[in-house]
């Protein structure tokens, strides 16, 4: 609030320097118009102590430039050493006193130039562009100021710190940022409940408190699967549970794609990832059918492709998580998926190039997912207390609990299509 | 660039005769005793009544040497070093030997580096074996760990060295290591320990980090946002303290808590950055390198697109190392040192 109340002094005065080192000709006489506004900006800011009284009596002071310098910049000491004894002084005494210190500056500089109208006239219209009719002298003025405005330092500024109002200074271990993920969120918001529509089944299926490994079938080009759970826990679960999701590789290092969907939860897929999550208590999502899943042709949407190596059941059984089957529906349908071309793939780091009856025919708009309706299903929680920690080694066993979740799935996913009468209404 | 007749010299004399009486207590020696750590160990080790004597080796005298210290100056690059080395540490009795003699910055030199770094280590080392030190203390950094898309988001002192072996910077550090770990085999009852920090940041510290990010317009690569760690300068110099009070053998990485997106990072700095295409990059970036308009060759620019985080939970359970500065911190401590010097009110010595 404080930076927006000082930028107009701030130029006002940078553009009166401007002006007294432009307007006037002759040396001598630049240098104390220079010093005038250096020490006003030795007094502005201590200005806040001040009595009134004190201003009247500069005004009356010594004309010469010299010596009001000198009672200024005497006033700016003593009053350094006042203290903040009557520092209750009004806020409008300070503007008034600002005001007829300005005022005497412009006066000053007025006395000084040869050309003091003209210089007045530039110094209370600021942005005014350089017309025809003006000479050299004002011209170069506005120069002045555009290259002031046009000067790195200002941009530097502005971009820099304030960057950081869209993103907190800390993320989480993970790359995690909450006030950046809080921005996006209406986004997100729009998408789950307007477009999407997503309906949830069985949401308490999953814990409110404690480690779970939510478990769901990938879908759609573009996976949109793992925000809208993340959306669902927030929006229709009473614990409104963070979701930490684990992304493909080729997703996680796709230029922007990967970065943004770092600072809003998602977690490079990998083992040592899941693990330290898990083991930090939180609800992690992950989707065993991988890139598989990503790119399932439309004829093949909700069949689920083969679950990898049981790589999440070893995860749940060695840090003795509870595993929630969930079911994604309408999520395959929102970028049907015509045909993968493989050619580029190497050129452009992508598994693929998916074809789709809009993409790349309509360009990246192309992209944007068709408003399916979604129904989100929780199965029964798979409890892997029962089994030791010894039991990762055991693939029989690992076998058995993949095909379980697996099955799981696929049986909600059909029993859900079953119901469904149509894929936009459901 | 040495003293190139520090050999021909008749000088195994301390360079400061009678400063060192024989006090009681350890003997500590270090190479590259006027790196950043090592000047600043040294300032530490003076102030312990436990240490009986510094002994500082390095191609030119550390400015904080104190009573304590005695300055050899040896140049590990020379062949020779070896045998005057553990001449050194025979007549010191130096029983511990702390090793920073490593660049903190990559150089056009590489032949030199190698000289220095791999074969340099090795001459200590050896030299070490002689006169029969029995605790060794290597410093090494997490960049090692190289950036790779398949890091995981932690690496922990298990995790294999997969930095660019074609890059000296690193694979002289590597194989100084790999010498680590030969003389811990050969040596039995040595303690080694190696300490891999992360970049050590703070308010004096100087390398290409700090002037990357000391650069008005900061190059990233467009699209990508790595997560990056830091260390503070003191909590750094903490670790080593540490690793000479106690004996705790093993690798431990030495990082600050918590990590920031290098956009934060560049923000944080207000700086602006300047992202560009990763495929062009790497071309624009060799040009930087030869002309030597840019703080790190090409190798250095998957740190910019991937993870290369590490763990520092067994230094915190194994060595007791709690770094006092998160990364953040550590950061904005360097940042208000930075905008200091940026106005010029803030202007180092030497």
């Amino acid at each position: 609030m404080s930076a927006k109340k000082k930028t107009p002094v701030v130029t006002a005065k940078s553009k009166a320097k401007a002006v007294a080192s432009k307007v006037v000709a002759k040396p001598e006489a630049k240098a104390p118009a220079k010093v005038v506004a250096k020490a006003r900006k030795s007094v502005r800011p201590r200005a806040s102590a001040r009595p009134p009284a004190a201003v009247d009596e500069h005004e009356h002071a010594s004309p010469t430039l010299a010596a009001s310098l000198r009672d200024a910049e005497l006033g700016a000491y003593e009053h350094e050493h006042e203290g903040e004894g009557d520092a209750e002084l009004e806020e409008a005494s300070v503007a008034e006193e600002i005001r007829a210190l300005e005022a005497r500056l412009d006066r000053l500089i007025v006395e000084a130039g040869g050309k003091g109208e003209e210089a007045t006239a530039t110094a209370t219209a600021p942005r005014s562009l350089p017309t025809s009719s003006r000479d050299g002298d004002a011209e170069g003025t506005v120069f002045d100021t555009a290259r002031e405005l046009l000067s790195t330092d200002f941009y530097l500024r502005r971009w820099g710190r304030l960057g950081m109002r869209n993103r907190s200074e800390e993320v989480d271990d993970f790359g995690y940022d909450p006030v950046y993920d809080a921005r996006v969120r209406p986004v997100f918001d729009f998408l789950f409940r307007r477009w999407f529509r997503v309906a949830c089944d069985g949401i308490d299926r999953v814990p409110s408190s404690g480690r779970c490994l939510l478990v769901a079938n990938h879908s759609g080009t573009v996976p949109y699967d793992g925000v809208m759970l993340k959306m669902a826990m927030l929006r229709e679960h009473p614990s409104k549970r963070d979701v930490r999701w684990l992304a493909e590789d080729f997703v996680f290092h796709f230029p922007f794609l990967g970065s943004f969907t770092n600072r809003i939860g998602a977690v490079r897929a990998c083992q040592e990832n899941a693990e330290r999550l898990l083991r930090q208590e939180s609800l992690v999502a992950v989707f065993p059918e991988g890139v598989k899943g990503i790119g399932k042709l439309f004829r093949d949407r909700y069949k689920l492709q083969r679950f990898g190596r049981g790589g999440f059941v070893k995860l749940a059984l060695r840090t003795r998580t509870p595993i929630v089957p969930v079911a994604i529906v309408g999520g395959e349908e929102t970028n049907p998926l015509l045909f993968r071309l493989e050619a580029f793939s190497k050129v452009l780091g992508v598994p693929y190039v998916p074809i789709t009856a809009t993409f790349p025919a309509l360009g990246p708009l192309g992209l944007l997912p068709a408003p399916t309706k979604w129904r989100i299903r929780f199965g029964e929680p798979i409890s892997t207390e029962e089994y030791s920690a010894e039991a990762e080694g055991d693939e029989l066993l690992v076998g058995r609990l993949s095909e379980r979740v697996r099955a799981s799935i696929q049986g909600m996913l059909e029993e859900t299509l079953a119901k469904r009468e149509s894929v936009f209404f459901g | 660039m040495a003293s190139d007749s520090t050999l021909t010299k008749p000088r195994a004399l301390p360079l400061r005769p009678g400063a060192a009486p024989r006090a009681p207590g350890r003997v500590v020696a270090l190479t590259g005793a006027s790196s950043f750590l090592g000047a600043n160990l040294i300032g530490l080790l003076e102030e312990d009544d436990s240490i009986g004597r510094v002994v500082a080796i390095d191609a030119k005298a550390p400015s904080t040497a104190g009573k304590k210290t005695r300055v050899y100056e040896v140049d590990l690059a020379e062949p020779g070093s070896e045998a005057r080395l553990a001449e050194i540490f025979a007549a010191e009795g130096a029983d511990t030997l702390v090793h920073l003699a490593f660049l903190g910055s990559p150089t056009p030199a590489t032949a030199w580096v190698h000289e220095l770094e791999s074969v340099g280590t090795m001459h200590a080392l050896v030299a070490a074996r002689q006169a029969g030190i029995r605790k060794l203390i290597l410093r090494s950094q997490t960049l090692l760990y190289g950036a790779h898309p398949t890091n995981p988001n932690f690496l922990t002192e298990a995790h294999p060295l997969r930095a660019s072996k074609e890059e000296p910077f690193f694979a002289d550090k590597i194989e100084a290591e790999a010498e680590a770990a030969r003389f811990a085999e050969r040596t039995p009852g040595a303690t080694v320990t190696i300490l891999r920090t992360a970049t050590v940041m703070g308010p004096t510290v100087k390398s290409f980090v700090t002037r990357y990010l000391s650069r008005r317009v900061v190059p990233t690569m467009m699209g990508f946002d790595p997560l990056l760690q830091f260390v503070h300068e003191v909590d750094a110099i903490a670790a080593f303290k540490l690793a000479v009070e106690r004996d705790i053998p093993g690798i431990f990485n030495i990082v600050g808590d918590g990590v920031l997106p290098l956009s934060t990072v560049i923000k944080l700095a207000g700086r602006l950055a300047l992202p560009v295409p990763h495929p062009i990059a790497e071309t624009l970036t060799h040009l930087g390198w030869m002309a030597q308009l840019v703080e790190a060759p090409p190798s250095f620019l998957p740190y910019l697109r991937f993870l290369c985080v590490a763990d520092g939970a067994r230094a915190r359970d194994v060595m007791g190392f709690r770094p006092a500065y998160t990364s953040r911190e550590a950061l904005l401590d360097f940042v208000s040192a930075q905008r200091l010097r940026d106005v010029k009110l803030l202007v180092e010595s030497g």
